[in-house]
């Protein structure tokens, strides 16, 4: 418990109430998801950004699997006592929040999955960069976790260089994270199983210009959900909160 | 699956930051020149305010035209993000405030830029910043200078006014052992011949008034931020590890991660201090970075032929330029700055104040004056100009000396400043006599 981070602003988690609990991406940490979670603090919701173990500010041992990590994390909500929740995921974090709603399926009320796919495996390629920590992994993981236009830039986030802060925070990652988060990823077999198990309301955001988790390829992760509703955004890649951060925070307001 | 990598400097020079205005179609940058933005509902107006949504509110904070210069120069450099300012002592007051407080201490070079020593020596100290200057050459020096209150470490990549070269490497390595990060002007040798945060440095400032705008147009300045040190680990640095009242107790390394040290600057520097960027400097810098590559080269190996061509004159007594095999730091140099020195210099006359008097008044082309980094060549007498405030062992220190003139070698054809600077030779050869 204690050495897991978890932002739930200046003043701490004030109350387990409904939390929302968001989950960030492979290599990634809490920072992704500052801004929604700065609305939702703003409007005296309970929130909850999660540092996956060995990410970001929190220490622990790496987790193998996405059903591990989502053990992991209804275990952690079990210790802070939260009865009921809902979880945002991103990319890697959308299959930790898929299969959280799955295995605690009435205390999941909203299920996000932003720049999601099943399957969502990586090449071989691009795993092996990761294994020997080459910066090619970082580098494919940067610059195709962007449409080609943000490539160029023009942040709607002022004087910040998108692919910059991405690539940064992903340097900033341990050895071995990046290679340990694909391989989960590649490894989870079991999405539309536990889609067809999610009782909770279910939001799906995506990007049209995503190159890692193309609209195409969640298709039929779409089709196992019973009826849930999906936000395609056109001018958006991957890393659509650093993207479309406004537009994100319209659909979450929305459904949260 | 073809590796996509990072766009090319020169491909980043003309588009970093901005994309085709949607709105209009433009392809230029337009120039934003508001003082404020329209919000679309209170609520909105709210979420900008409180870093909840993304979006302008007040040009002195943010600005359109200029986060296209803050991303491109981002992007140029290798960092995360900047914040452009009203000039490049704007730039380097905003790196110091950011992280310190009265009662901190600088280690820096002895070799700045006039200006730069001025804030540090003089200025500073009146807010409770001192500031010990070294030799950057003598490392065991550097690193005893370290004390229990330094936050900050500070050079030119190359010194002012003899151009010494900063080993980055060395430097911030000694730095980030004691906890502490690198700022480095870069302002003579722009990302075209140099990028500090390959090298170690942590954060960076220009005088976007020199090469970068590079046509004597505009004052202005950039502080850009690396991403790379880590403020957490060294714990010396309570501004954006601790919760910060003027802006709801935020912590910005919680908050915003490798982002923490430009969103503090921005949300309490930008903010308070106000020493923001002109959209119409903004604009007219970006112009000049769009030829940063094409200018540099030619400013460069214009100035290469002027340093051989002076080197080899009998009314010189010395040229000081790191690819001279005489200058001290030459091997560096050729392992820093493959492409070149830049094309500011100076060099010593023979025949004192007076010799020097008469060249500079004697010359057309080169315009006498208090900048660098123009497409037109300058000359100008820093013991009387840039230095006047520093005292003889300041100077000597500095590598100034009386007869010392510097030139900032511009775009100009290579023969007419060359014979340019033969009407000023012809002059002191006649007080000579």
């Amino acid at each position: 418990m204690s050495s897991t981070f978890c932002f739930s602003g200046p003043e701490g988690l004030k109350s387990t109430e409904h939390p929302i609990v968001f989950i960030h991406g492979t290599g990634m940490d809490h920072t992704v998801w500052t801004l929604p979670i700065r609305y939702f603090l703003r409007k005296k919701r309970n929130v909850l950004g999660i540092d996956l173990p060995g990410h970001g500010r929190s220490k622990g041992k790496l987790l193998r699997t996405i059903p591990a990590m989502a053990e992991w994390l209804i275990n952690y909500l079990d210790k802070l006592n939260v009865k009921e929740f809902s979880v945002v995921g991103h990319s890697m974090g959308s299959l930790i929040a898929l299969e959280t709603a799955a295995l605690a399926q009435k205390r999941t009320k909203n299920l996000v999955l932003v720049g999601t796919a099943f399957p969502m495996a990586v090449s071989e390629a691009l795993l092996n960069y990761a294994k020997d920590n080459k910066s090619e992994a970082i580098d494919i993981l940067t610059f195709m976790g962007y449409s080609n236009p943000a490539r160029l830039g023009r942040n709607t986030n002022p004087g910040i260089w998108m692919t910059g802060s991405t690539k940064k925070l992903l340097e900033k990652s341990g050895k071995g994270v990046i290679y340990q988060d694909l391989r989960a990823c590649t490894e989870y077999g079991s999405g539309f199983e536990s889609a067809k198990k999610v009782s909770a309301n279910t939001l799906l955001i995506l990007g049209k210009k995503d190159f890692l988790t193309p609209p195409l390829k969640a298709n039929d992760l779409i089709k196992s959900f019973n009826n849930p509703e999906v936000k395609v955004i056109a001018d958006s890649g991957h890393t659509l909160m650093i993207e479309s951060p406004n537009t994100v925070l319209d659909y979450l307001i929305e459904v949260l | 699956m073809k590796d996509p990598k990072e766009l090319k400097p020169d491909t980043l020079s003309l588009h970093a930051g901005q994309r085709p205005d949607p709105t209009t179609g433009a392809r230029a940058t337009p120039i934003y020149q508001t003082s404020s933005f329209v919000f679309d509902n209170s609520e909105i107006a709210a979420g900008i305010f409180n870093v909840e949504r993304t979006g302008h509110v007040y040009s002195r904070i943010t600005n359109p035209t200029n986060s296209v210069l803050e991303e491109r120069i981002s992007a140029l450099e290798g960092g995360i993000g900047a914040i452009a300012t009203s000039s490049g002592q704007a730039a380097m007051h905003l790196a110091i405030s950011t992280i310190m407080d009265s009662g901190s201490h600088i280690i820096a070079s002895n070799c700045l830029y006039g200006g730069s020593h001025n804030l540090l020596e003089y200025t500073f100290p009146r807010f409770g910043i001192d500031t010990t200057f070294i030799d950057f050459r003598d490392i065991d020096l550097v690193k005893k200078s370290f004390k229990e209150n330094t936050r900050l470490v500070f050079g030119e990549t190359l010194g002012n006014p003899g151009l010494d070269v900063m080993d980055i490497e060395t430097i911030s390595s000694i730095s980030h052992d004691n906890g502490i990060p690198l700022l480095v002007d870069s302002t003579f040798t722009t990302p075209h011949l140099i990028r500090p945060f390959d090298l170690g440095a942590d954060l960076i400032f220009h005088s976007a008034t020199k090469f970068l705008s590079g046509h004597g147009v505009v004052i202005g300045g950039l502080l850009v931020d690396s991403g790379n040190f880590d403020w957490d680990k060294s714990g010396k640095y309570p501004q954006l590890t601790e919760p910060y009242e003027g802006f709801h107790n935020m912590i910005f390394t919680q908050e915003f991660g490798p982002a923490a040290f430009i969103s503090r600057a921005r949300k309490e520097g930008a903010r308070d201090f106000g020493a923001c960027m002109s959209p119409h400097t903004a604009f007219l810098v970006l112009q000049g970075i769009e030829t940063l590559g094409l200018r540099m080269d030619r400013h460069v190996e214009t100035t290469v032929k002027i340093v051989d061509y002076l080197n080899n004159h009998d009314l010189v007594e010395k040229v000081i330029y790191p690819t001279l095999p005489s200058h001290p730091d030459h091997n560096l140099a050729s392992k820093l700055l493959g492409k070149g020195c830049g094309a500011v210099f100076t060099f010593e006359l023979k025949g004192g104040r007076e010799a020097g008097k008469a060249f500079i008044e004697n010359l057309s082309i080169f315009s006498h004056l208090a900048n660098v980094g123009d497409a037109k060549s300058l000359v100008i007498h820093p013991a009387s100009t840039t230095h006047h405030r520093m005292d003889e062992d300041s100077l000597k220190k500095a590598g100034i000396s009386e007869g010392t003139l510097r030139l900032s070698i511009g775009l100009e054809d290579r023969e007419d400043l060359i014979n340019d600077l033969e009407l000023g030779f012809g002059a002191v050869k006649k007080i000579s006599k």
